[in-house]
């Protein structure tokens, strides 16, 4: 049965200063998830982008090991080519040497040059021409030479020099 | 569910409130689930909030959420009326201005909307929760009286009084009595033309010229003033004269009791005899009287009842706080 003239306010536990703090509890709740969540993250991040340095790092110290191969390589393939450009400037030099040992009066219509050996054909307009002009240099240079002629059509004669240098090492080993 | 569960967790603040005709007094009780843990009464000398209430107050509503604010009403202009039918309430007051509850089937009590508003006003720092009618408690004090006699039963508060007649828990009649309006009708009646006409004939008396031989109803209690000129009777006066200003300071303190108990005593006369001839209500003879007293009447009162009405005359003394906590307490566990 209800007497009163008025209905009682509504009770609740929630009262105005509980409110209160709940809310600066929730706020202040609020604030240190959302500063953990903000760690967590920045760990997260943090973390990838360490991964992330440790893998480039990696490549990195592949890619230095590769390019140390490469400047090995590089370094060889320098040596070589300084070695035959070496070689060829001997070699150039060496035919330079070879066409002045040739006299005016003798042509060369081929000469192959190998390793230890050079072989000549040309021209003479006679043997003595040859044999004191051509043939006595050759002779200082390589070690043995061997020379053949063959009359050409117009009286001169064809030749075929053949001369070899023998290998020192070859030869100490035989000695 | 979990409001119950929380509410069981807390203590319960009944704060109570009786305005006296000087002071207010505060009666608060903090109940656990089963048990009252603590009560305290303070009395303030003000009828209205003041500063220092409001202090006391905060100190026992701070103390849980589930805190509830009673105030027995003081309105004016409230009562009680034979009937719940909405038809029937404008024969016996305004229905349109008042707010009622029905106490049962047979009867209501109301007050005046206006007052119920001013007092809510009064009380906005704090709030109120329950205003509850003198009609309620006094038909709640004396339910195991009401339920089976036909009777009188009249609440006492300062200054109030809540006068119902009760047949078998059926309301005949029912006023709310203010004894400082009484006193104000008394003035009023001095400004009033009858009473010009009343002084103007006193005037005009000349005891002088009153003789024995009139036949005159009215001054048949005046015979014998011819004998107040004999002698002897001046000499009596004279002799209280020298002993008159403890006597008139004894008188004047009784003659406070004495007028309090005598207005309510015609307060009561003249409401039952409002009731006996007032054609609206029922009215029946009553021969008993049962008196809830709040405030501490003087036996003076039973025996102005006894002596000049006949009736048999029951006092309770009432704590009009506890009843109003117990009422707050039952409204509050329904809620």
């Amino acid at each position: 049965m209800r007497y009163s003239y008025i209905n009682p306010r509504k009770k609740s536990v929630f009262t105005k200063e509980i409110q209160l703090l709940f809310t600066f509890f929730s706020v202040t709740l609020f604030m240190l998830f959302s500063t953990y969540a903000f760690l967590i993250f920045k760990d997260q991040r943090f973390m990838q982008e360490m991964s992330d340095i440790k893998m480039q790092k990696e490549e990195n110290r592949a890619n230095i090991v590769k390019m140390n191969s490469e400047i090995a390589t590089i370094e060889k393939q320098l040596l070589l080519s300084e070695k035959i450009f070496t070689k060829n400037s001997v070699l150039r030099d060496s035919i330079n040497n070879l066409f002045d040992l040739v006299p005016s009066r003798i042509t060369l219509s081929e000469a192959k040059i190998m390793e230890n050996a050079l072989i000549l054909h040309g021209i003479t307009p006679n043997k003595d021409v040859y044999n004191f002009m051509l043939q006595a240099p050759l002779r200082s240079i390589f070690h043995r030479t061997y020379s053949s002629f063959y009359p050409a059509q117009n009286g001169w004669l064809r030749f075929v020099s053949t001369n070899y240098i023998d290998n020192e090492e070859g030869l100490s080993s035989e000695e | 569910m979990i409001t119950k569960f929380l509410e069981a967790l807390y203590t319960k603040v009944f704060i109570n409130i009786i305005i006296g005709n000087l002071q207010t007094t505060i009666y608060v009780e903090v109940c656990s689930k089963k048990e009252v843990e603590q009560s305290v009464r303070k009395s303030f000398d003000t009828t209205v909030m003041n500063p220092k209430m409001y202090e006391f107050m905060q100190t026992y509503i701070k103390e849980s959420p589930f805190f509830y604010i009673s105030i027995l009403d003081k309105s004016r202009h409230q009562g009680a009326i034979p009937t719940c039918a909405v038809s029937e309430m404008n024969r016996f007051c305004d229905i349109n201005s008042s707010e009622y509850r029905c106490f049962s089937k047979d009867w209501a009590y109301y007050t005046s909307e206006y007052d119920l508003t001013a007092t809510k006003l009064e009380y906005r720092n704090v709030g109120i929760d329950f205003i509850f009618s003198p009609f309620v408690i006094l038909a709640n004090f004396f339910k195991d009286k009401i339920d089976n006699t036909l009777s009188m039963f009249v609440l006492v508060e300062d200054n109030y009084l809540s006068f119902t007649v009760f047949e078998n828990s059926r309301l005949l009649y029912a006023k709310y009595l203010d004894m400082d309006n009484h006193k104000d009708d008394d003035n009023l009646m001095i400004d009033s033309p009858a009473y010009d006409d009343l002084s103007f004939e006193m005037e005009g008396i000349d005891l002088e010229e009153v003789s024995l031989e009139d036949d005159s109803m009215v001054f048949d209690d005046f015979a014998n003033i011819e004998e107040l000129d004999e002698g002897d009777t001046i000499d009596e006066f004279s002799e209280e004269q020298e002993v008159k200003p403890i006597v008139v300071k004894d008188v004047d303190v009784s003659h406070d009791g004495f007028n309090e108990d005598y207005q309510r005593f015609s307060l009561i006369q003249s409401s039952l005899n409002t009731f006996y001839k007032d054609p609206k209500y029922d009215s029946k003879f009553i021969e008993i009287i049962y008196i809830a007293d709040g405030v501490g009447v003087s036996p003076d009162l039973k025996n102005y009842l006894e002596e000049e009405m006949f009736l048999s005359v029951y006092i309770r003394k009432i704590d009009l706080a506890i009843s109003l906590c117990d009422l707050a307490k039952a409204e509050a566990n329904e809620i």
